[in-house]
């Protein structure tokens, strides 16, 4: 890879990266779909659909989007944990897109995840002792006493009291168990976390204590955060920039402001829209899109939101819009900016 | 179903730092068939396995003086047609089934986790390969192939090794199969996910994260695999192209009753390896059905 030779990475494009920690460029994550007697792959579902956007050192990026729109893929594909089809992912001036084996698992102490179930993403047959270890042991040889004082210490910023070292996953709440999963993830002390949904399956209460542990530690690791939620009011509270994904595609980024008081894309309105508002008073106009999120094996040509667009007009199903700056930092794709 | 209420109802005990392992002896230990088949089963292995202790008879020493004795005195379950001591010979059968019994579970585990745990784990190509290969060995025909091995090796290997490799060789296939379903199934939890992101290499998270985690439907499969290798063994030694005539098993013991004779008005030269076996086996299942309940987090008892 040339992009790796020099210390600044240079994209495919030819610019210098400066200050980026991420960049995603033309990301594409098909899978196949097997079908008939022999298995053969009749055909693709575009869970990530060429999609690009950076994230910038020390920043929170929230990523919102329905279910099924390939938010999860992204942030999966973006820790390799699912090998891209088309695309480039350089971290920290790294290309990571086709490094394998032994170099691919040096390169993971950098990036880590916190998963969505809080329930599943837990061994079962490990201790919590273990579980937070696991990552320092496979990384580094330390001795026993110092890698149980880190733990502890972990333990301890994570808001967990020390008897659950020798705990079991089963005996917490599932607050306690997002704590265990973001626990594991900080013992690296990595540059990136991919937080998948890291609060939709808590109780409200519980929400907000995980995201204020989530915006403290940012602060004290100096961490970047690539925040994936369907819940707007969560990103809204966590990020500092918005990306809006619709069916495998990126339809608009902005700053967290610029996003809420001036949604551009016809869908990112809708979901706005949706949000309830505080104020019984205020009547405020919803936008209802109407039918189902197509299907991601068969997506409508040129945009792939014309077919429950508001604002479609007959180019929407022939021309495919692209991301493109309309104004300081807010990105859209649609034809009518 | 009603214990379950009045189970419920008793004061809760101290379930502090109880892995999911000790949680499952404790319900084990509580379970009375199955603790007492395993006393049962532990009893014959020690009296098996100290036989030359207990018994002073030889095992295959001819006597034509004391053909076919009833049971009393000197030999407390008689002697058989060739005048060998039964009680001697059950003994010292025990050891042999046992032996078969064990060993084979052991390779077959073995080599069925091997197989089904990378094919689960790596999935596409690899999987396909190594599952055809699985489909290519069940289909073997069992008694032939026994029989073809052990006329090709007899002489050259002793004749206990090679139905031991036999007996193995040929019945992975089911273990490999359980093993790689359970493995597809449970690597789709997220913290199969976590743990490759933490940087665990494709052996590290197979041994420590899925195989710990499908290790109770093995243990329960390994129990019923000794039972049924146990009575596998016996059906060879019963047709006469298992362990040698030489040495007792409790299956070629079995074999005197293919006489009607010995079958009809000698029963104590086939009745003691018959019960005993059937005992064994039975309570070796029993063993396994009480693990499958103490290793199921979503049963009561």
């Amino acid at each position: 890879m040339s992009t790796t030779e020099t210390k600044q990475a240079i994209r495919q494009d030819g610019k210098v990266v400066k200050d980026t920690l991420l960049d995603i460029r033309n990301l594409k994550t098909y899978y196949p779909v097997k079908g008939g007697f022999l298995k053969r792959t009749v055909g693709h579902v575009k869970a990530v659909d060429n999609i690009s956007f950076e994230i910038k050192k020390g920043e929170t990026l929230g990523l919102v989007g329905e279910s099924g729109c390939g938010k999860s893929t992204t942030g999966r594909t973006i820790l390799r944990l699912l090998k891209p089809t088309e695309g480039q992912i350089i971290f920290d001036g790294k290309d990571i897109t086709n490094i394998t084996g032994a170099e691919l698992r040096k390169a993971r102490r950098d990036f880590q995840m916190v998963f969505q179930d809080p329930y599943a993403s837990l061994n079962p047959t490990q201790s919590v002792g273990s579980i937070i270890s696991e990552p320092i042991r496979n990384f580094e040889k330390r001795n026993k006493e110092e890698l149980k004082e880190e733990v502890l210490e972990l333990l301890s910023r994570v808001g967990l009291p020390p008897e659950a070292y020798d705990k079991y996953g089963h005996e917490f709440s599932g607050g306690q168990r997002q704590r265990i999963g973001i626990a594991r993830a900080l013992a690296l002390k990595p540059k990136l976390i991919i937080a998948d949904e890291p609060v939709s399956a808590l109780d409200v209460s519980v929400q907000s204590q995980v995201l204020n542990l989530l915006k403290e530690l940012q602060g004290e690791f100096d961490l970047t955060y690539l925040f994936i939620a369907h819940d707007l009011s969560v990103v809204k509270h966590m990020s500092d920039r918005i990306g809006v994904m619709y069916l495998g595609n990126m339809v608009e980024i902005a700053s967290n402001e610029s996003l809420y008081a001036e949604p551009l894309h016809p869908y990112t309105q809708a979901l706005i829209s949706a949000i309830p508002e505080a104020d019984p008073k205020k009547k405020k106009e919803r936008i209802v899109l109407q039918g189902d999120v197509p299907s991601p094996q068969n997506p409508p040509t040129g945009c792939a939101f014309h077919t429950r667009c508001p604002m479609a007009k007959e180019e929407c199903s022939k021309v495919k819009p692209v991301l493109k700056e309309v104004k300081p930092g807010h990105q859209v794709a649609c034809i009518l900016y | 179903m009603v214990n379950v209420t009045a189970d419920s109802n008793k004061p809760q005990e101290k379930t502090v730092n109880m892995s999911p392992w000790a949680i499952a002896r404790r319900k084990f230990f509580r379970n009375k068939l199955a603790m007492i088949s395993s006393f049962f089963l532990l009893a014959i292995m020690i009296v098996s396995f100290l036989a030359p202790y207990i018994t002073t008879q030889d095992i295959s020493r001819v006597n034509i003086g004391q053909m076919s004795l009833e049971p009393g005195g000197e030999h407390i379950l008689g002697t058989d047609k060739a005048g060998r001591d039964v009680f001697t010979r059950l003994l010292y059968g025990g050891r042999i089934s046992l032996v078969v019994g064990i060993s084979c579970t052991a390779l077959v585990i073995l080599f069925g986790t091997l197989v089904g745990s990378i094919a689960g784990y790596y999935g596409g190509n690899i999987d396909t390969m190594l599952m055809r290969f699985t489909d290519f060995v069940l289909t073997f025909p069992f008694l032939v192939f026994v029989i073809v091995l052990n006329t090709i090796l007899f002489g050259i290997v002793d004749g206990l090794w090679v139905l031991i490799a036999a007996i193995s060789l040929l019945s992975w296939g089911g273990v490999a199969r359980i093993v790689r379903s359970k493995i597809l199934a449970e690597k789709e939890n997220e913290y199969i996910l976590a743990a490759i992101s933490i940087g665990c290499k494709p052996s590290a998270v197979i041994i420590k994260h899925l195989l710990p985690n499908v290790l109770s439907t093995i243990i329960v499969q390994a129990t019923i695999l000794f039972a049924t290798l146990i009575v596998a063994e016996s059906a060879l030694g019963f047709l006469g192209i298992g362990v040698p005539q030489s040495i007792p098993s409790w299956g070629n013991m079995l074999t005197a009753s293919q006489e009607a004779d010995v079958l009809r008005n000698k029963p104590w030269i086939w009745m003691p390896p018959a019960i005993i076996l059937t005992v064994t086996i039975l309570s070796i299942n029993f063993i396994g059905e009480g693990l499958k309940d103490a290793l199921n987090p979503k049963s009561f008892r």
